[in-house]
Formats: C-alpha cells, structure tokens, sequence
C-alpha cells in the first residue's frame, strides 16, 4: 500500500490482488460524510483520493483509522463469503413451514447392545 | 441409610413376585398381598416348618417395611422394596443399561439386556401403586433404551395414576430423533418432567463428562424436539472440577438457547460409584467454586428461570443462595454429619449423601 | 437376576479421544464492531455477542486460533465457528433467528387512532399542526373511525393495542368512547387482546373520563418534560401552565386507575439537554420509576422552529450519557429506575427474545408493526408520517380508511417501502456489526435527508445507536459485575432489592 499526502488530499495505492472493489467501496462509504472522495483503477491497483483532509494530525489519524478500516472489511468479506451457503440455510430453515427442511441428528446413540431411536413410533 | 433390600430363604416362591405389605401382624412378620396368588405371603425373622408356607424366612431385619409398601419377593430369598407407601422418593427403575458413561455415575451403567425383566416389574408395579401417589421418578441408567415399551409404560401410568407427578431422569440424547418425542407428546399427560443434564456449552467438555462423542449435539437437539411438542423440561447439572470453570457461561447459554427449561437444578457431587474411580479429576471444595455458582444461579434467577441447588449443605452455601437450596437427597440416603447436631439450620438443611465416601472438610454447625 | 450380561467396555477415555485430529473450524456467519481502540465486539446472526481484544475476527478468519484457547471454546459455544459445514446445531440456530423475528407474525400490532387535531397546549416541538380548541373539522368522524376500527381487527396479531393520539384526544372524548365500545362488542366475535392507551396531557381528566378508562382498563400515557420551568417552557398554554395540571392530572387519573396505570414520556428539546439529572429527580419526585430519554425528532413544527429545535446529536449523546450514568448511581444505591430505551436495547443485546419496538426493527415498524388512522380519514404508515402530510408532504399515505384493506397494507406504496425497510439490505448497515440491535427507518431518513435509504455516515439515527450501543458494550466490558445486575433487573422490569 503506498500512501501520499499533498495538499490536503490523501491518495492511496491498494493491490487489486489484496483489496477488491466492493471491499474499498464499503471502507471508504463511511468516509463520505466528511471528505470527498474518488476511486479510479489503476493498472494493478486501485488509487483511492481523499480531499478536504485539513491538518497534519488529521492527516495521520486518517491515515491510521485506514489502515484499520481496510483490514477489517477485508475480513469482512471473507466471513461474508466463506458463510454465504449457511447464512442462506439458516434464513431458508427458519421461515420455512415445515420440518422437511430439517437435519438428521448427528450418529451415534453409543449403546453397547444396538438401541435404535427410529425404532419407537 | 433407609434399608431398601433384605435376605432370607425362599419357599413356595417360583418366579418374582410383586406384592403389597398388607400387615404386620408382629414385629417379626410381615404379611403381602399379590394380585396373582391366592395365598398371603409372608415375610418372616422365624424360620417356619410348615410345607404350606409361601414367603421370605429367616431375614434378619425386616423392620424397615411399613403397610403400604410394595416389595419384590425373589426365588433366591431377596426381597427388595419397590415402593414406599410414606416416602416421596419412590422411582420406577427401568434399567442399569445406559448409552453414556459420565465420568461421575453415582450408579454406574452394566451392558445387560435386563429390559424385560424390569419392565414386567414395573407393569405389575403400576397397577399396584395407589393413585393418590403424588410424585413419582423413572430412573436407570437410561429409561428411553427401553425403546417402544417407554411410551407404552408412560401410557399405562398416564391411565393407571393420573393425578401423579411424573419426573423422568434421562440424557436426553434419543430425543435428536424427533419420532420419540412426537410418541411421546401422543401420550398426552402434562404430569411428566424430563429431566436431562447438561454439563458445559462447549461440546468436547460435556462430550468428556460424559463419555460419549455427538452426545452435546443430541441432548441439545433433544432439548428442541421437546420443547417443539410442548413436552415440561429440566436441566440439571452436576458441581465438579470439570464442569465449575465455564459454568457462569453455561447459564448465559441455557438462558439463551433453552429459555423454555422450566427449572434448572445445580447439584452437588454424589462421592459414590464411578466418582471415587475418577476422583482427582472430579472432587473439588465446593468453596472452590462459589463465586461460579452464586453468579450463575443468581444470573438465571434475575432473568426469571426456576433455578434450585441440590445436594449442597447450608454452611457451605453463601446466604445469598440459601432460598435457592432443597432437601433434595433422597429420605432413604440421606444423613447428617455428627457437627450436624449443634446446627441451627438442621432442620432447613437438606443433608449430605449416606453414600457418599467423602465430604466437604468445610461441614460445620452454623450457631448464630 | 434374569437378564443376560455383555462383555463391559466402559473404559473412562481421555478429553484427547474426543478432540477430532484436523482442528481446522468452519465459519459461520458474523459481523463486529470495534467499540475503542482496545477491544471489539463480534455478533453472531442471532445477537449475541462477545467482547474481544481488537483484532480478533481478523485472526478467527485467519484461523490462527487454536483449539486449546478458551476464546476457542467461547467462539464454537456462541456459534461463530463450527467443526463441520453444516453445523449440528443449525436446527437450534434457525429456531434462535426465527424468534427473533417472530414479531413479524403478529404484523400490524399497534393502531394508532387520531382523534383529533385540536389541541390546548401550543408546545414548541409539536409534530403536528396546532389548532386551537374550537375548531370542530378537525375530529375524526364516526364512520372512518368505524373504517378504521375494522381494519384493526383484519390484523391476524393475536394481541393488540389501540392508541389514542391527538392533538388532545379528551378533547374528542366522545370519539374515543365511541372507539372504546364498539371495538370491545367487535372483540366478543375476534377474541384477541386488546390494551386501550390514551396519550393525553393530563390536564381535562374529568370524573366521568377516568370512570371510563377504569370500566375498559385503559392506559394514560402522558408527558411530562422534567421539572416545572422546563416543562412549561417546552409546552406553553394559555390560561393555567401546563406543569401545575398536568402533576394534578396524573395524580387524579392513578388514584382512580391505580399506579401503574398511568405513565410519562418525555420530550428533549435543546433547553433539556442541559438538565439530564433535574429532568430525571421530577420524575422520581412525581413517583415514576422510569423515563425514556428521547431524542428530539426532525419532523413537523420542529423544522419551523429551527433555533428552539436545533436538532444536535454530539449534544443530545452527552444528555443521555449524563442521564444513564446518573440513573446508574441511583440503581447502585438500591433505587430501582429504569431507562427504557436502553432497557429495549439491552433486551435485544442479552436475551433471544424478539423486541416490538417500532422505531427500531428491521424489517422496520411502519405498516408490518403500527399504522396511522388520522382524523381526515386517510391511513399513514407511521405516526411521523402524518405528521410530515401535515406539510403537505403525502409520501407515507398509504390510503383511505375506506380503501380494501389488502390495497393499504401490501399495495403499491407498501411494496416500494419494503426495499428499505431491511437493515440487512441498507448500505452501512449490512456489514455493520450491531445490526441486530438496531433497525431501519425510511420515514426518517426521508425526512432528515430526502432519501429513504438514508446516507449511515451523516444519519443521526444510526449516529446515535451506534454510539448508544458502543457505549453499552463498554460499560459491559468494564464494568459487567457492577452494572449487569442492574440491567437485568431492568430488563425483567424486577427490583433487586
């Protein structure tokens, strides 16, 4: 990540490979209140201006808080990925009507002389 | 310790029989009535001559049976009592099989196909049993192993004793299989309370204590199957070094997972059976964990859960969980220490186990 | 004994043998939000929660944690990560998320019935138009009210409440018996519960008014600002001031209906703000044990009185901040009071129940938990939204009490609305990590910023629940043996001493 700031205007380099548009978009959403904001793609990055930045404090808390921000939605999109399948279980599990959709318990009932649950009715 | 078992020579007995003390003519004879046989049966000190007589001779003490109770008279001379007309610890045993092996089984499991066996003694039981009893227990190892005869004996005490609490000690894990719960919600009595443990909300712990893998996965799945049907549910959980450390969080868990427990019981360890076996894993103070028992039992009270603690003494108990503590051992093993006798509280107390081999050093009488 | 016995194989194993050998977890789905610069807060998709060093959802999706760590334990027990795919328990899971949302099967619960308009206060904030006593056009008439009282009972919720609001609705006394009765012989056909509440200034009960109220057992809700000055500042009326009759009103009405009867809400203005603990002793001193520290909302007479209604978050936080702590001190000296809107937060934080309160759930209140009978007959999605017609501005009509009841409820305008009433699906609230907490609100983000859809990094709204609820947490964390007891007996609304 390469970070410059001129002139109250941020700019960062982010690898594509690392950072994809839908994580920069949700990061810097939240910047939008106070600064304005462009995101261009550049050949292997994203190049991200930020304008309206006043003071060198300011500056460098931004600058921080970015660093922060970028990882934690970049774990953000991980979870939102890996659990996208179970998440859409969970959902469809419980609005639905019947138990159709329901899961055998795990194997198991351990007994030595061969109890078998299914068998009561 | 209330004697619940004796010893003499059988005559005239040919196959188990269950029967009614219907009198006690001296203090060395008791007279039973079985609804099969003609005759009474007699249970006797004396040693009798006659070819006629049919009964128990030559016990040595059978003055622990009162009229009322309902005894099992073996071929080999025992008699066990099944029923005791004036206690309200009375349970159906079903069976010394079970599918977990806790690490702390006060009445360890045997790998015996003994179900049929008990289940004719409990039918019989059944019928005898007065209606007006007004609690009732069904214990094991684990009753549900008795598989379509469980609903068929709940049945027969739902027509036989309706007016009778009914409180089931099971694991819970046949539960998983929801056919066994819709059974038994058919049965349709609103007198029976499941109770089932639950030691940790972190899976390999309770899977550990109780020795068996997916067993935290069934019992939890076995909660929900109940509570789907409307089925009355408890949860106990037993005080030891295993479960003590993550108990303040097993409370948030049965209040956010199991709201609908209608009481949760944390019990003292019973130093008998497989525990002594697993001693240093197991025995702790229960000083040692009052700051885990008093935030947990005090947490589900705030949130309006029934909670009870069993099997703890009052002077080993802090105050603020004094009103939450039962006589809940068992009359026919209950007993006090000899510092008992000076406590104030003997009488609220509920007593430490007969049986157990080992007790808090921190027993004592509280004088003021 | 007859039984046959079977080689023992009960052999104690050790906790090793029910470890499984590739501790690889899966992960399932959860959100986080750092709460300060040391610690975060990870929130599963049913609501709870763990608070945690900062950083640790990075490592959880890195899976650097290990089995033998006890946040390991904590994570697989409050279901954020699982041994296999398809979690064991995701049954019991779905169960969870179902109750949570299962106030959606009550639907529209809270009617709300506009008696009138008129009105014999002129309080600054009014979010209605004010129109002085006389002006008789400005009641409901008896056949909307009939109208309305019919779609109220179209509601499949088994329980319902019906809401008297005004203007002063004792100013239509005899609209609000006509509704009383009429609804109560309809309930012999419906039979579902239903809890009558006025909300009413307190300052016309008449023998004959509470004599009513007790034979329906019908709830006061009234307002009381905080203490005299303030009060009277805030809702000036002519003749008597409002602060004298009002404390008169509501000792009238409870000893005719009993205590708990009657209730207060208060309303923030910018002069409150700098009386948190003076607004909180009158309630107590006017025998309350409990307020509501609202925010002022940005919505009628407020925006014609921009220097008396300025609307100031960053304010308004410091106000409540000031107002919990205080109420906090007074808990820990053995005074049970509860503030009520941390109490609704706090029963969404720390237990699995669902929590009907209308301004903040996703999906959002307006039509799927309240709706607005207004005195002209037309129907309005929320109480704020009829207060925005009151300028013209038509957007929240949903139609005419006279309309099929399917038009009002799943017609068009209730389709359009429905895309922003998710807070699972707005910007900003989708990955954020107190999701489950808060809620949605098109009605005020229309009116606050002309987008239903509301822009979260300038909406005071979600400025002041993230805030609020980051400030729980803390206090939580810092302080959880001290101030949980506390919340849970505000919760269970049950005094610890």
């Amino acid at each position: 990540m390469n970070i410059s700031f001129d002139d109250s205007v941020i700019k960062i380099d982010v690898d594509k490979e690392i950072y994809s548009l839908t994580v920069l978009h949700k990061c810097f959403y939240w910047y939008t209140g106070k600064y304005s904001l462009d995101i261009c793609a550049l050949d292997s990055t994203y190049l991200i201006t930020i304008s309206d930045v006043t003071t060198a404090e300011e500056k460098d808390a931004l600058i921080q808080k970015i660093r922060k921000d970028l990882i934690d939605f970049k774990t953000r999109e991980i979870i939102s990925i890996e659990t996208k399948n179970i998440r859409d279980l969970l959902i469809a599990k419980a609005f639905a009507h019947e138990d159709t959709f329901e899961e055998d318990p795990p194997p198991g009932i351990s007994d030595p002389l061969g109890f078998d649950p299914t068998s009561i009715k | 310790m209330i004697q619940l078992k004796a010893k003499g020579i059988a005559q005239n007995i040919t196959y188990s029989i269950v029967a009614e003390v219907v009198s006690l003519p001296g203090k060395d004879e008791v007279h039973c009535y079985a609804p099969d046989i003609n005759d009474k049966i007699i249970i006797a000190s004396e040693l009798f001559e006659s070819p006629h007589f049919i009964g128990i001779m030559g016990i040595t003490n059978i003055n622990h049976l009162e009229v009322g109770d309902i005894v099992l008279i073996h071929p080999n001379g025992m008699v066990y009592t099944l029923f005791r007309k004036n206690s309200s610890h009375n349970s159906l045993f079903i069976t010394d099989r079970c599918n977990s092996n806790c690490l702390m089984c006060s009445q360890p499991p045997k790998n015996v196909d003994d179900l049929d066996y008990y289940y004719h003694i409990n039918s019989r039981l059944i019928d005898m049993i007065p209606p007006t009893t007004r609690e009732l227990g069904i214990t094991g190892g684990e009753p549900t192993l008795l598989g379509q005869r469980f609903i068929e004996l709940l049945s027969h005490i739902t027509r036989k004793l309706p007016n009778t609490e009914v409180h089931v000690l099971t694991n819970g894990r046949s539960f998983a299989w929801k056919n066994i719960p819709k059974a038994i919600f058919d049965v349709n009595n609103p007198r029976i309370v499941f109770g089932i443990p639950l030691y940790s909300d972190y899976h390999l712990l309770h899977d550990y204590i109780v020795q068996a893998k997916n067993a935290y996965f069934q019992t939890l799945l076995g909660f929900h199957n109940m509570a789907r049907y409307g089925l009355r549910l408890e949860l106990r959980i037993v005080l030891h070094r295993q479960t003590y450390k993550r108990l303040s969080m097993l409370a948030k868990f049965i209040f956010k997972n199991l709201p609908f427990v209608e009481h949760v019981a944390f019990m003292g360890l019973e130093y008998t059976g497989y525990t002594p076996k697993n001693g240093e894993l197991l025995w702790i103070e229960p000083d040692e964990y009052s700051n885990e028992l008093e935030e947990s039992v005090l947490f589900l009270d705030s949130m309006g859960m029934n909670v009870s603690i069993y099997n703890l003494q009052l002077c080993i108990l802090r105050p603020s969980l004094w009103k939450f503590a039962r006589k809940s051992i068992s009359d026919w093993k209950r007993d006090y220490l000899s510092q008992c006798q000076q406590c104030l509280l003997l009488n609220e107390c509920g007593g430490v186990f007969a049986t157990s081999k080992k007790h808090s050093e921190h027993i004592k009488a509280i004088t003021s | 004994m007859d039984t046959k016995e079977v080689k023992n194989t009960r052999k104690f194993k050790d906790y090793e043998f029910f470890r499984s050998p590739d501790s690889q977890y899966f992960l399932l789905p959860f959100r986080f939000h750092r709460i300060n610069a040391q610690k975060e807060v990870l929130v599963n998709e049913v609501g709870d929660f763990l608070i945690v060093p900062a950083g640790t959802a990075s490592r959880i999706v890195n899976r650097e944690i290990s089995e033998k760590e006890e946040i390991y334990h904590d994570l697989h027990a409050n279901f954020f990560i699982s041994t296999e795919a398809v979690p064991p328990l995701i049954d019991v899971l779905a169960t969870r998320y179902r109750t949570k949302k299962s106030f959606l099967d009550e639907f529209t619960a809270l009617h709300i019935f506009v008696v009138t308009l008129r009105c014999n206060h002129s309080c600054h904030y009014c979010q209605v138009s004010r129109v002085s006593e006389n002006k008789k056009d400005f009641d409901i008439s008896l056949e909307n009210l009939m109208a309305g009282i019919h779609h109220m009972f179209r509601s499949p919720a088994k329980s319902i409440t019906m809401e008297f609001q005004g203007g002063e609705p004792l100013l239509a006394f005899d609209e609000v018996k006509f509704a009383v009765e009429t609804a109560t012989e309809l309930n012999k056909v419906y039979k579902k519960q239903i809890t009558f509440v006025i909300c009413t200034n307190s300052t016309i009960f008449t023998d004959e008014i509470l004599d009513f109220c007790k034979q329906y057992d019908i709830l006061i809700s009234t307002s009381l600002d905080g203490p005299e000055f303030l009060h009277n500042a805030n809702r000036p009326k002519t003749g008597i001031p409002s602060y004298e009759l009002v404390i008169a009103g509501i000792n009238k009405a409870r000893s005719v209906l009993g205590h708990e009867k009657v209730s207060a809400l208060m309303t923030t203005t910018s002069m409150s703000l700098d009386f948190p603990t003076e607004i909180i002793d009158a309630y107590i001193e006017n025998g309350f044990s409990n307020i509501f520290l609202r925010p002022i909302s940005p919505y009628g007479f407020a925006l014609k009185n921009p220097k008396k209604n300025k609307y100031e978050t960053d304010r308004y936080l410091d106000f409540y901040r000031k107002g919990l702590n205080y109420i906090l001190e007074l808990n820990n000296k053995g005074h049970f009071f509860v503030e009520d809107y941390t109490t609704i937060l706090l029963r969404k934080i720390l237990t699995p129940f669902p929590v009907n309160y209308v301004d903040l759930q996703s999906p959002a209140g307006l039509i799927n938990s309240v709706i607005v009978y207004n005195y002209d007959g037309f129907v309005y999605a929320t109480d704020e939204s009829r207060m925005i017609a009151e300028n013209l501005d038509f957007t929240f009509r949903l139609g005419h009490v006279k309309d099929d009841y399917k038009n009002i409820f799943y017609g068009e305008k209730a389709k359009f609305l429905s895309q922003y009433w998710s807070n699972e699906c707005l910007a900003g609230c989708a990955d954020c990590g107190f999701q489950n907490y808060c809620g949605a609100d098109p009605v005020f983000h229309y009116s606050a910023q002309g987008d239903f859809e509301g822009h979260r990094p300038t909406s005071d709204f979600c400025k002041k629940n993230m805030e609020i609820i980051s400030n729980l947490f803390e206090l939580i964390d810092q302080n959880g043996s001290e101030f949980l007891p506390i919340f849970y007996s505000w919760i269970n609304n049950k005094p610890r001493f």
